[in-house]
């Protein structure tokens, strides 16, 4: 089985996050790790592929050094990955990634593609919507279980209250949540297996698309500001006998009428 | 007065007959023995270098198998050992000399008319009612008094039987010779045994000799053929195994090479050990002193650390599987028609997860050295649990899934809280001194003044609690009129819990990282409050290129104090004044507490400094020190080592509250602690049992700024 795996590099939320002039992120001062959603695919198709055989291929658009990142996701399991990355595409929006991110998926043998819930940092959760849309592939959403059954794929859609039993041929696209399982942590042996795996970086023109029509010039959307939160109130850390502890917290949500 | 050879046993019928039957027995006993060196021998290269270092080697040696220190430790066991070593060792003499025709009494009954032989006939005749003391009273302890650590084996029970059979029969023969032949000179316990057997008909006491001569012969081979394969080896081992001890100090684990293509990492099979480790698998006597001292024994869990080293002679010898007892030699292998004399592969690569320990144990241990502090003959438990670790983290990324977020943390934000690194100096807010960072001291050309580097640690980065130790411990520097400064956001973990849990390769990313930190700006001493950055710092950066001199902070309070750059009480008012600079933790109280000393593992005994924090505690105005039992190098771990912090303890009964129950015994006020580590567990520990009590958990630091610094 072919499993195509949208995992994006975003900055470690750490705090640190600091923004440009054109509030853009200064990816300097953040160190990328793989999309923590996204980790969920990889962890999935790691899975299937242990399962049932087959091949798992990152797919990513991004700046040239998210190979590195992309090391990662491949020293958990994955065996190769496909890079579009272009000059062209800095500030490109989420329309643009999506018609980008098909087009490359349609370079790419599969049978399943899989993808975290949304990125970390733009957080639109449309991309994977999007190029299941232009590539035609039936889209699964909100998976808490994927299983794959012959030439079918089965899913378990997790709502408030439930699930949902979805199944649809392969090809398919595939949006798991954080309830597929813990992405695994990579072994040395994996970490040194991935040096060895490829990564291809592809640019716009392999692709044939105009940079005129999917680059950060042709960005539907802007960003006109960004503000830091608040500083957060101080923690107030209760302390005493469990019953003490209890009564006062019951006190303290009372008063901020949210019992 | 020459004594010849042979006309000591002029009255040993068929005494000739000697040299097959011992030399024989002997033969089977260097083969049984060749056959375990087998495996040993296919296990991994590498280890000690026993031709380095021989004065210590040979210090070793006496002070561990000749003084036997750690035997001296349990008074009753020591004792008794010592009275079945002086056995087996001194009626050596006897024993050689009846199986060489009397080569020893020809050389020494040579000189000054045989008077040292005599006396040695006489020591033995001491020695050997000693040893049969010695046997009834390990009679009693297997038996009648059973002590918890001792295991009743048959093994155990036939070889006190085998001692008292070898010793009873030469010294009966020898009562038997002096009855009928006249007393021996010196053999005074014999000759008055004698005594009562000279009514006795000559025939008889002739009989009685030659079987009871004869007895000892023979049982002496048996014993000897059969030593090999229990754990009374531990005669022969334990002299090699304590000259082979690690020298090197003993927080430091070894040093892996992570580029090695296609290698196992870590312990995964029973040939993946050295063969210094099978040799501690032979070495141990199942004396249970390691598994007696274990926190994670102790509180219920499944850890067992001299099942582990029992597993791996198991292991080593079920190894021998094939091997014929018979060396390789043509003529032998037309016989037997056999021609490998080395293990079965497959044996050889028989797990050691499940075959010596399992996977719960393995993660059951905080590293915290106790077995191996306790082991009579030296042997190390720790090396081979991290050893297994790295194998199932490195090879299999199979560990306690809460380790997963320590691990991401340290790797991706430098410590195993996954804190961001910018809030490093948060605990420096609302110092009324300011708290220098190395980077920029280095840019205005300041740096050289410093007297210190205070490695802060990431518990004192990020924890609350131990943040106030921080606090504590700098308003002390300051106090002292100490320069010193911090590396703020270029300080990262250590990796001591990444390395403890097994995770080499995040370890050395940190250490490489740190070493380069710290040589940038090259401080002439580094003092840290964290046992763990104290121990890695000193012992195991070294091994990536940075040699430092490192300080645990009691040590340099302690200096401070002897120094008379702190005193405690100068501001007059320090024994009364409310204990307010320590937080809110420490109400007032007035003079007159007492205090208990918490031993880190870490700097106790991994580092033996025990006098220092015990410095700092009783320079204290008005307190009193009250020692749990488990003090010094015999600290009992809070649970946190290892990287145990990280980790949920779900089995067993918990090692903190064990350790916090210890400490409430004492009845003292205030647990003083020297880990931020300890502080959390006994922390805990203490609200746990109900903090009602007023008791509290207190760093040296912060009591020690209580009196230097009252507010």
């Amino acid at each position: 089985m072919r499993i195509v795996v949208l995992a994006k590099p975003v900055p470690d939320t750490t705090g640190t996050e600091r923004l440009g002039d054109d509030l853009r992120l200064d990816r300097l001062s953040s160190p990328p790790i793989v999309n923590p959603n996204d980790e969920y695919a990889v962890e999935q198709a790691i899975r299937l592929v242990e399962a049932h055989g087959g091949e798992i291929t990152l797919l990513t658009m991004a700046p040239p050094g998210a190979t590195e990142t992309m090391r990662k996701a491949l020293a958990m399991g994955a065996h190769g990955g496909l890079l579009v990355t272009d000059d062209a595409l800095a500030g490109a929006c989420a329309l643009a990634t999506t018609r980008v991110l098909a087009a490359a998926l349609a370079t790419l043998d599969h049978d399943l593609v899989l993808a975290g819930a949304a990125s970390a940092d733009g957080g639109a959760g449309v991309v994977a919507a999007g190029i299941a849309a232009i590539r035609g592939l039936p889209y699964l959403s909100y998976a808490g279980s994927v299983e794959v059954l012959g030439d079918r794929v089965r899913i378990h859609r997790l709502h408030a209250t439930g699930y949902t039993v979805l199944e649809a041929p392969l090809p398919a696209f595939v949006v798991v949540t954080q309830m597929v399982g813990e992405p695994r942590y990579a072994s040395l042996k994996g970490i040194m297996a991935a040096r060895s795996r490829q990564i291809r970086s592809v640019s716009l023109a392999d692709l044939g698309l105009d940079p005129a029509e999917v680059g950060g010039s042709a960005a539907t959307t802007r960003v006109l500001a960004a503000r830091r939160p608040a500083e957060r109130g101080a923690t107030r850390v209760v302390r005493g006998s469990p019953a003490e502890v209890a009564r006062e917290i019951v006190d303290l949500l009372d008063e901020r009428r949210l019992l | 007065m020459t004594i010849a050879l042979f006309e000591p046993f002029e009255h040993v019928p068929a005494y000739p007959l000697v040299f097959p039957v011992f030399w024989g027995a002997f033969a089977v006993f260097a083969l049984v023995v060749a056959r375990h060196v087998r495996v040993w021998a296919a296990a991994h290269p590498g280890g000690p270098a026993p031709f380095e270092r021989v004065p210590a080697r040979a210090w070793g040696v006496v002070r561990y198998t000749i003084a036997q220190t750690r035997m001296f430790r349990d008074p009753r066991a020591g004792v008794m050992h010592y009275a079945l070593f002086l056995g087996s060792t001194i009626l050596l003499i006897g024993n050689i000399n009846a199986v060489t025709g009397g080569i020893p009494q020809a050389v020494v009954g040579w000189p000054l008319d045989g008077i040292l032989w005599t006396a040695l006939v006489a020591i033995q005749n001491a020695v050997a009612i000693a040893a049969l003391i010695g046997v009834a009273w390990a009679f009693e302890r297997r038996l009648v008094s059973r002590p918890p650590r001792l295991l009743l084996t048959r093994t155990a029970i036939v070889i006190l039987l085998m001692i008292a059979v070898v010793v009873s029969t030469e010294l009966l023969a020898q009562a038997f010779e002096a009855a009928a032949w006249g007393d021996i000179p010196g053999a005074f316990v014999a000759n008055a045994l004698a005594i009562p057997l000279a009514g006795l008909d000559e025939a008889w006491l002739e009989a009685g000799f030659a079987v009871l001569w004869w007895g000892h012969v023979v049982a002496l081979g048996a014993f000897l053929i059969w030593i090999p394969t229990n754990k009374h080896f531990h005669i022969y081992t334990s002299f090699v195994n304590v000259w082979l001890r690690r020298l090197t100090p003993r927080g430091r684990l070894p040093v892996m090479d992570l580029e090695v293509e296609d290698a196992t990492f870590g312990l995964r099979t029973l040939a993946d050990l050295g063969w210094k480790d099978i040799l501690d698998g032979f070495t141990c006597t199942e004396c249970g002193r390691c598994t007696d001292a274990c926190p994670a024994n102790r509180t219920g869990k499944t850890l067992d650390p001299r099942g582990l080293i029992m597993g791996i002679r198991r292991m080593s010898t079920a190894a021998e599987r094939g091997i014929d007892i018979v060396p390789d030699s043509p003529a032998v292998r037309e016989i037997r028609g056999s021609d490998d004399t080395r293990p079965d592969p497959s044996l050889l690569a028989a797990p050691l997860l499940d075959g010596a320990i399992d996977y719960d144990a393995v993660w059951d241990c905080v590293t915290c050295g106790a077995c191996v502090e306790s082991c009579p003959v030296l042997i190390e438990h720790v090396e081979k649990i991290v050893g297994i670790r790295r194998n199932l983290v490195l090879d299999e990324s199979r560990f306690p899934h809460e380790a997963t977020a320590a691990f991401t943390g340290m790797e991706r934000s430098g410590n195993p809280w996954g804190q961001p690194a910018s809030t490093r100096l948060d605990w420096t807010k609302g110092l009324a001194f300011p708290v220098p960072v190395a980077r920029d001291l280095a840019a205005t050309g300041r740096l050289r003044d410093i007297e210190v580097l205070y490695w802060v640690g990431c518990a004192a980065a990020f924890d609350d609690r131990a943040r106030r130790t921080a606090r504590a411990f700098a308003t002390c520097l300051d106090a002292a009129g100490v320069r010193f400064a911090v590396l703020g956001q270029e300080e990262a973990c250590s990796g001591d819990p990444a390395r403890r849990m097994g995770n080499e390769y995040v370890f050395q990313m940190l250490a490489m990282q740190n070493v380069e930190t710290l040589k940038k700006y090259d401080p002439p001493t580094i003092v840290t409050a964290c046992p763990h950055c104290f121990n890695t710092l000193s012992h195991e950066y070294p091994d990536f290129g940075g040699t430092f001199t490192v300080v645990h902070h009691s040590a340099y309070l302690a200096r401070l104090l002897a120094d008379g750059r702190l005193t405690p009480g100068a501001a007059g008012t320090a024994a009364s004044a409310p204990a307010v600079a320590a937080g809110s933790d420490a109400p007032g109280r007035p003079a007159g507490r007492t205090v208990t000393v918490h031993d880190s593992c870490y700097i106790a005994r991994y580092n033996g400094i025990v006098s220092e924090p015990r410095a700092v505690v009783g320079a204290l105005p008005g307190v009193r020190i009250r020692e749990m039992e488990r003090n010094g190098r015999q600290t009992f771990c809070c649970g946190a080592g290892g990287g145990r912090m990280w980790m949920d303890e779900t089995r067993g009964t918990r090692i903190n509250e064990e350790r916090t129950r210890q400490a409430l015994e004492t009845g003292a006020q205030v647990v003083a602690v020297e880990c931020p580590f300890c502080m959390t567990m006994v922390g805990d520990g203490l609200a746990t049992a109900g903090a009602a009590d007023g008791v509290v958990a207190l760093d040296i630091a912060e009591l020690l700024a209580e009196a230097v610094a009252p507010r």
